[in-house]
């Protein structure tokens, strides 16, 4: 029996990579923004999306996929908020979404008719950080409630961030947010990030952080 | 929890890569994973778990963990903030430096067949 050591060097999860890349391709094909948007539970993941629909009216067709543990609650709501389609991936227990689920959402989805796409990830900050989807853009979504040192915390995903919404902005001072504090160990992980805080209870911020995905969608 | 996704993809890339070779057993798998990714030693439950009637079965599970990492503006010390902590201040001066590894590996590094 010879035994022979091989050298590999690739990532863990590299048939999930794969299959994200065919979903990046059908994006792009398609000319659609798509944005993951990566929180804890409780952060605003739902409210920022339909505050940003609101805000966007016509400007562009937005499409949802929603990736809970359970039920379809939040696909009502962004229908309702005026997204073009939507849909709801139950991920029966899982704590992330993974490219296969949403290769197999695409089905359900008429892209042709869209221009951009909010992928909402199950409420977690560690795990869905490994499966890439074939996003353009991940949002990592904070909140002033949650603590200033969630970049402490979980700077994985604070680092592999391309933007932050800090929500929840009209709490800041009632929950003790430490804003230098959370910008500092933010800039220390991801120096140029943008960083937008925003409201969804009072509309703070909303206008920029819109403008910011108007520009990315240009650009696609 | 996502211990059990990881290592399922895991064993289905190990088991790719060593039929590839024609190799009749996986002796050991070589890991690189970073402290700060989130991943616990619940692997290797699902390890002992899962590898049974596979490839691996009996295979060696070695984990090598990295750490993150960063390098001083104020001082040039480069240091590991422990985990502990609550920030990522330099130890020696106590200024906050810039990220230099973010220890966020989930890597095969190699694999040990035996043909």
């Amino acid at each position: 029996m010879n035994v022979h050591n091989i050298k590999i060097v690739k990532n863990l999860l590299d048939a999930n990579d794969q299959v994200a890349a065919r979903n990046r391709q059908r994006f792009d094909d398609a000319g659609i923004l798509v944005v993951n948007v990566i929180a804890s539970p409780g952060a605003g993941k739902t409210s920022v999306i339909t505050k940003t629909l609101q805000t966007l009216g016509d400007r562009a067709a937005v499409g949802v996929i929603e990736g809970d543990i359970a039920g379809s609650i939040d696909t009502e709501k962004v229908l309702s908020a005026g997204a073009a389609d939507a849909v709801q991936i139950n991920t029966g227990g899982n704590c992330h979404l993974e490219a296969n689920m949403i290769e197999q959402a695409l089905g359900d989805l008429e892209l042709d008719r869209l221009n951009l796409l909010f992928i909402e990830n199950v409420g977690n900050l560690i795990c869905p950080n490994h499966w890439t989807l074939g996003e353009d853009i991940k949002l990592c979504l904070s909140s002033t409630a949650e603590g200033h040192d969630k970049p402490v915390k979980y700077p994985e995903i604070f680092t592999a961030c391309d933007v932050i919404v800090l929500n929840k902005i009209d709490l800041a001072e009632m929950v003790d947010f430490e804003r230098d504090f959370f910008y500092e160990s933010v800039r220390a992980l991801n120096s140029d990030v943008p960083i937008f805080e925003v409201s969804c209870r009072n509309g703070t911020g909303l206008e920029e952080w819109t403008d910011w995905l108007l520009t990315r969608m240009k650009e696609t | 929890m996502h211990e059990f996704s990881i290592m399922t993809y895991l064993l289905e890339g190990v088991e790719a890569e060593a039929r590839q070779r024609q190799a009749r057993k996986v002796t050991a798998i070589n890991l690189i994973l970073g402290e700060r990714a989130g991943i616990d030693d619940s692997l290797l439950f699902y390890f002992d778990e899962l590898t049974p009637g596979t490839i691996a079965e009996g295979a060696k599970l070695n984990i090598r963990r990295t750490k993150m990492s960063f390098v001083c503006a104020a001082c040039d010390a480069e240091y590991s903030p422990d985990p502990k902590r609550g920030d990522f201040a330099c130890p020696r001066c106590g200024e906050v430096g810039q990220l230099t590894n973010d220890a966020s590996d989930l890597l095969i590094e190699s694999i040990e067949i035996a043909t």
